[in-house]
């Protein structure tokens, strides 16, 4: 009773909606139902190329984030509570600024009369501009950026449950400082590893403003492929295809990490 | 435990992490006409530039209903739920919890489309009650879990004293529970405004003509301008925000729910 009104709501405006989406992606507008839409995308050089690159892309950034923000995690964790909660709100500011305007820093960073271009200009590093936007590795710094407080606050949460006495007993054991890293707080911090390495990666490949920003339409993404197959293909059909497998990919994700933090415990 | 190393990670994470706002900020007040680094100059030329666009200001207005009506109907409809979830165990609890959670797991901007194709077979719909429906279903995963988070934090029998001492249910949840959730409710209202206020995937199929929220304008300027008047807006959402939210961390301790 309690659960009816919201219940209905998300049922009516956000499973069916799904729900015909799936359908959409078997049931071109002209037959019968058919999965050639799904082979049709898997042929396709072009789709199976942004796919695969979505993927890339988005285990480059989780990689990133975890080997950025693990060891910082590890100082904050161990911080005074009044210093580390400064400290964490700083972390959580960029979360709470849209994509648009930390996307763009990076269109003055990397373009072409931009900081980056500027400094190797002026080292006579180069000679002319570097072209950065519009390049892979302007996709992942731009990723990277926006996703690495999702790694930070869920390490950090883990490893501030790590007591004191344990590191110090590895350590009056005998182990050295990495022995103690590995052997301790990394099982020890696991569960906030997983659960930041799947909202980064998701996020990663799902990600729609980064991309549209600083890929374009010369270097797609998943995300930007759908919008494009909607918006200026108009092919409904195709684009609810990508939508699909965009779902089924961040499911597998979230459920295969599942599966692996359950068979831990 | 605590090496040298392990404080210069900490350092290159939080340039990294705050370096682009600062290369906003100096570009908003730059004097160049193009994107060009370092800035020359000081002028305030593009602020007034954000104000006279109207634009940014349609949209702001926009995205500023939009966050209202939507953080606070999915708390009045979320509320509710959280209560179940906290207080009774019932057999299809699973099941609830897990439709309530699913818009955190499906790509905001799947979810935009799929809802722009349903609605265009619905029939007419007017673009703000669409924006509408699409910002109150991804909010409620937040609502009912800030909201249960802080249901927990109560101690049940409270209310049962009340129960007990003659009050009904409803009488018990809006005098006793109610008051004591406050601090939980502002946070969930917090989080889910600045959640819808900040969406781009959801709204981008949603948004229609002259109905569009302020991330998608600011998106659509960027394809026709290349100029510093998105560094100017940028620079205003985060004063705004740091505004936002550090009146609710110093009023309500805003991070222990994030």
């Amino acid at each position: 009773m309690l659960v009816s009104p919201a219940f209905i709501f998300v049922l009516v405006f956000f499973v069916l909606p799904l729900i015909f989406l799936l359908s959409q992606s078997v049931l071109p507008e002209d037959g019968g139902f058919t999965l050639s839409g799904y082979v049709d995308f898997f042929q396709s050089r072009v789709s199976r190329i942004v796919y695969l690159r979505t993927l890339k892309l988005g285990l480059i950034v989780t990689g990133i984030c975890l080997a950025m923000a693990y060891p910082a995690a590890f100082v904050l964790a161990r911080m005074p509570a009044r210093r580390r909660s400064f400290l964490m709100s700083l972390v959580i500011l960029p979360l709470m600024t849209n994509a648009v305007a930390r996307t763009f820093a990076w269109l003055i960073i990397l373009g072409r009369r931009g900081m980056v271009n500027q400094t190797l200009l002026s080292l006579d590093l180069v000679e002319n501009p570097v072209r950065f936007i519009f390049t892979e590795t302007a996709i992942v710094l731009g990723l990277t950026q926006l996703f690495l407080p999702l790694m930070v606050l869920p390490l950090v949460s883990a490893m501030e449950n790590i007591p004191d006495d344990v590191l110090e007993a590895a350590r009056s054991l005998g182990a050295n400082r990495l022995t103690t890293f590995l052997r301790i707080v990394v099982p020890l911090s696991s569960d906030g590893l997983v659960l930041g390495a799947t909202l980064v990666f998701t996020g990663s490949v799902t990600a729609f403003v980064t991309p549209a920003i600083l890929g374009g339409s010369r270097l797609l993404l998943m995300s930007t492929l759908l919008r494009q197959k909607a918006v200026i293909l108009f092919d409904q059909h195709a684009a609810a295809v990508v939508a699909v497998v965009m779902i089924l990919t961040t499911l597998a994700v979230n459920l295969l990490l599942r599966l692996g933090r359950v068979r831990q415990a | 435990m605590v090496s040298r190393w392990m404080y210069i990670s900490l350092v290159i994470l939080y340039c990294f992490l705050l370096g682009p706002f600062i290369i906003i900020f100096m570009a908003s007040f730059g004097a160049n006409a193009t994107m060009a680094f370092p800035p020359q100059g000081f002028t305030l030329d593009w602020f007034a530039n954000v104000f006279e666009t109207s634009q940014f200001i349609d949209s702001f207005w926009v995205s500023l209903q939009l966050a209202l009506q939507s953080t606070m109907v999915s708390l009045i409809m979320g509320m509710p739920v959280a209560y179940a979830l906290t207080r009774f165990q019932f057999a299809a609890s699973g099941l609830v919890e897990t439709v309530f959670s699913a818009p955190i797991l499906v790509p905001g901007l799947v979810i935009g489309f799929a809802m722009l194709n349903f609605f265009v077979l619905l029939g007419d719909m007017h673009v703000m009650t669409g924006l509408f429906i699409g910002h109150t279903a991804i909010l409620f995963p937040y609502s009912v879990r800030v909201i249960s988070a802080s249901l927990r934090n109560l101690d049940p029998y409270v209310e049962d004293a009340a129960v007990s001492l003659g009050a009904n249910r409803l009488r018990g949840f809006l005098l006793v529970v109610l008051p004591n959730m406050q601090a939980g409710i502002a946070a969930a209202f917090v989080l889910g405004f600045i959640t819808s206020f900040n969406n781009v995937p959801v709204s981008l199929f949603l948004s229609g003509p002259g109905v569009t929220t302020l991330p998608v304008s600011m998106l659509s300027y960027l394809e026709y301008y290349f100029d510093p008047t998105i560094a100017a807006v940028s620079t205003l959402l985060v004063i705004f925000t740091v505004l936002l939210v550090q009146t609710a961390e110093r009023l309500l301790g805003l991070s222990q729910f994030v």
